[in-house]
């Protein structure tokens, strides 16, 4: 057993490959790929003017539920600092998506004129309808039965689909009345008929969520000064309050891009500007949603569009297509070199890379799978690019082992000695490659980041398989008394104890002794 | 046969010394070709950093001409058009508005004879590369401070700085490279020329820790001058560094012929080029640049000046690389110390450098990490 110590990296590093290869074989995970490889649509937008967090994100949940409506299957949003990138892979209608992701939302209070509450469970179905229309598959809740819109049905004169399929302008209409839906968890429960718009955000100066001392959530937004902010309400609440002809039913919808957010009744002729307060069935999380609204309403953000790109998917394919072959090309190429010069030692090496694309390919999908983490084309060149990272350190490690053997080191005794120093050189050179990925990640944007994630990846990779896969696997071949009678198999020079023995073949009638 | 015998054995003796004068004096011109070039001449900016509008379709035979004429009537007719890759049409214009940038992809559609779909572009806003280029100028300082803190904690600070010097001629080069040919400037290059930082920094970390572990055995004990030790250690990772430049290029050779060469992706070309010069340049660097940097830091620094003060008195050439010595075998007490001999010829060193011969006894090694047998 003793001769075994030392081995069990390597056991264990193998099995882990080669279950984690089996696993995201059996669950059929797949690398997700960015689109410039599958084609799609990506924009960076950047906000004209300077905002705050809350806003961004407020602003992301809008972007979100427009890219929803045009049923895309995995849309990625992200920030980057104040940036907002949004990746829409494999989109149909690539105009329409552009268009939709730039308008700016805006947040309107339209007096009720009517309003139709809908019980969420009474509006779908779970009967999966009719194949040949589009189903739009949502889980109410935390309920484990998936429950079916169908479309084609309606509901308080909306279609049951509308919280996921969105409103256009014209259905909006601010001039006019419009029907607008509210919206909880994407699922339709309730329905109003509304007003022209009386009052816009721009009216607002900021909002806030409290606690009362009741224990009940409230929301109090705060208006601006002057007839465009509380006069402007004012003219609106006292119609609401005597609900007259324009707002018979004394409510008051606060609308954000085309959803009812809520529709508080009025309960006062008139307010002060700073002492509004929104109560209500809120707990914590529904009041400062709408303490968010309210203050993105007061300060929509507009938006640049800095970057649009629509990557068609031929060619997307095609870049792929011929990212794999120059990498087979290429991995070919590197094999047949290492093992003309190191023979089996570099056959190991190319098994290196072969345990290190094991868990590189899985780590890949899995990341694709659970977190939308897709592989670009620039991901792919730096995984191709730490090829050559990855066989620098079996180079260093088996210079190291030829030198002390020149030395006048046994082969075995090398072996362990050898790994020692090359390690430490191994372990300098990918700290420096992990810094400079790192800091690439953190401090740029777009392309940078998934070049710098991909090429951070395999470096950890290659110090962990040099250390668990190389070093055992290098010892265990110059145990091989076969191997060792041999060490041109291994590409190492013959030891200099045995130098007038058989070691000296004829594979070096050079190797004179010239020291 | 018998030299690459010798370098299989890491036996070489090439006088560096010799070769860092050749050297320094290539990479002084390079660099200054390369701000010469870039300061007349300029890089050719992709539009990703200046702004703009640009369309990619798969039309085979159709020729730039017959694009220029069709594009004329959707008032395209000056933008830029290129055949890249193998039948990739590229049309570059100014930046304008959605619509008319739909229109142009339907004509380009209709001239390729395919679905508007199949019609990739990409507009970019003029401050878009801006902001990259700010973001990848700031990652670099924030990249070289943190280099220098990291290399000067595990090597010695003037290795973090000669390092830095020899990353910075790679950079400086490789963008000189572009301005010179002229090769577009994408997001792509500039993802690439970040990698060549990494390697070059690589590459250079593994000669200095030759160095550093030879300095440790040899070069206190005043036989060799800094220099002459620095020239020996790069014959012994002289093989380390091909082999590595050889196994880090064949991929991206790959990438440059095979992807973008055969099969025409115009995105691998982008990286490809700017990899492959970097690889070059950073392997040339490492061995050109940054040891003859450390050499004269050190050489600098008294303890060293000393020892090459004195051997200089004592009639010893130091300005050719010595003859071989056996670093362990003058640690496991040989003798035939003649380090200083004049001989200076590669050939004669070969033979009869009167170093520790290999007695058939394992030298013991000043290391204290010997294990239990």
């Amino acid at each position: 057993m003793r001769r075994l110590r030392g081995f069990g990296s390597l056991l264990a590093i193998v099995v882990i490959a080669g279950a984690s290869l089996i696993y995201t074989l059996v669950a059929g995970n797949k690398p997700l790929l960015g689109l410039d490889l599958q084609g799609g649509v990506s924009v960076v937008l950047k906000p004209v003017q300077q905002v705050d967090n809350d806003t961004i994100d407020q602003a992301i949940t809008i972007i979100r539920q427009r890219i929803d409506a045009i049923g895309v299957a995995e849309p990625e949003i992200t920030r980057q600092g104040n940036n907002i990138l949004i990746q829409i892979p494999g989109v149909k209608d690539k105009e329409r998506a552009l268009e939709l992701v730039g308008q700016t939302a805006e947040l309107q209070f339209r007096p009720v004129l009517a309003n139709v509450p809908i019980d969420p469970q009474e509006a779908t179905t779970t009967t999966s309808g009719n194949p040949a229309t589009p189903t739009t598959t949502v889980a109410p809740d935390a309920s484990t039965t998936s429950t079916t819109i169908d479309p084609t049905k309606t509901v308080g004169g909306l279609p049951l689909d509308v919280c996921s399929a969105g409103l256009s302008a014209e259905e909006i209409n601010a001039g006019g009345q419009a029907v607008l839906p509210q919206c909880q968890d994407g699922l339709l429960v309730g329905s109003y008929a509304v007003g022209p718009v009386a009052l816009t955000g721009s009216a607002l100066e900021t909002a806030r969520a409290n606690l009362a001392d009741s224990g009940q959530w409230t929301v109090s937004p705060t208006f601006k000064s002057g007839d465009d902010g509380i006069g402007g309400f004012n003219a609106i609440a006292g119609q609401c309050f005597t609900k007259g002809s324009t707002c018979p039913t004394g409510q008051l919808a606060i609308v954000l891009d085309g959803r009812v957010l809520s529709a508080p009744s009025i309960n006062s002729q008139s307010f002060k500007a700073d002492q509004i307060e929104i109560s209500g069935s809120f707990n914590e999380r529904t009041a400062k949603d709408l303490a968010t609204a309210l203050k993105y309403g007061a300060l929509p953000v507009e938006f640049e569009q800095q970057q649009a790109q629509v990557v068609s998917a031929t060619l997307g394919k095609d870049a792929l297509h011929a990212g794999l072959i120059a990498g087979l090309v290429g991995l070919i190429a590197v094999s047949i070199y290492m093992m003309a010069f190191y023979r089996v030692l570099g056959l190991f090496a190319v098994l290196k890379l072969g345990v290190e694309a094991a868990l590189l390919w899985s780590i890949i999908s899995w990341l694709g799978a659970n977190n939308g983490l897709a592989l670009t084309l620039a991901g792919i060149t730096g995984i191709i690019v730490s090829i050559g990272v990855s066989l620098d350190s079996n180079v260093v490690y088996y210079e190291h082992l030829k030198e002390d053997i020149n030395h006048g080191r046994s082969i075995r005794s090398a072996t362990d000695k050898s790994f020692v120093s090359a390690f430490s050189t191994i372990v300098k050179a990918d700290v420096a490659s992990l810094i400079g990925a790192a800091l690439l990640w953190w401090l740029t944007v777009g392309p940078v980041r998934g070049f710098a994630f991909y090429l951070g990846l395999s470096t950890a990779l290659d110090l962990l398989t040099s250390w668990a896969y190389m070093r055992p696997v290098v010892k265990l071949a110059t145990r091989s008394k076969f191997l060792l009678t041999r060490p041109w198999l291994l590409g190492l020079p013959a030891e200099k104890v045995q130098e007038r023995g058989m070691a000296k073949s004829s594979n070096r009638p050079n190797a004179e002794v010239s020291q | 046969m018998s030299k690459l015998g010798r370098l299989n054995r890491g036996e070489t003796n090439i006088d560096f010394l010799k070769w860092w004068k050749i050297g320094l004096a290539v990479s002084a011109l390079l660099v200054v070709v390369s701000l010469g070039s870039l300061l007349t001449r300029g890089l050719n900016l992709g539009i990703d950093f200046k702004g703009g509008v640009s369309w990619e379709v798969s039309a085979p035979d159709v020729t730039v001409d017959e694009t220029r004429a069709a594009l004329d009537s959707v008032g395209e007719g000056s933008a830029k058009i290129q055949i890249v890759g193998t039948d990739i049409i590229r049309v570059q214009g100014p930046e304008s508005t959605p619509e008319h940038t739909i229109a142009v992809t339907k004509t380009l559609a209709e001239l390729a004879n395919t679905d508007p779909s199949n019609v990739s572009f990409s507009t970019v806003g003029a401050s878009w590369g801006g902001d990259v280029t700010k973001s990848a100028i700031r990652a670099l300082i924030f990249f070289f401070i943190a280099i220098l803190i990291y290399l000067s904690f595990r090597l010695e600070l003037r290795m973090a700085v000669a390092a830095l010097v020899a990353v910075f001629h790679d950079v400086l080069i490789s963008v000189g490279a572009y301005s010179v040919f002229q090769f577009e400037v994408t997001p792509g290059t500039v993802i690439a020329f970040l990698t060549i930082l990494g390697y070059s920094i690589y590459d250079t970390i593994v000669v200095d820790d030759k160095i550093l572990e030879n300095e440790r055995l040899v070069g206190q004990s005043g036989r060799l001058t800094y220099g002459q030790m620095t020239s020996l250690s790069m014959n012994q990772v002289l093989l380390r560094s091909i082999n590595t430049t050889v196994v880090s290029l064949l991929p991206v050779i790959a990438l440059l012929v095979v992807g973008a060469g055969i099969m025409g992706a115009v995105t691998l070309e982008e990286f490809s080029i700017a990899l492959t010069v970097g690889l070059l340049a950073g392997a040339y660097s490492s061995i050109f640049v940054a040891a003859p940097i450390l050499v004269w830091l050190k050489e600098h620094q008294s303890k060293f000046k000393v020892i090459r003060e004195r051997l200089q008195s004592q009639g010893v050439d130091v300005t050719h690389a010595s003859a071989r010595v056996d670093l362990l075998g003058v640690d496991a007490g040989s003798p035939a110390i003649s380090a200083g001999s004049t001989k200076t010829s590669r050939d004669s060193a070969d033979g009869s450098a009167p170093m520790a011969a290999p007695t058939g006894v394992i030298p013991p090694r000043p290391r204290k990490n010997q294990r239990k047998r």
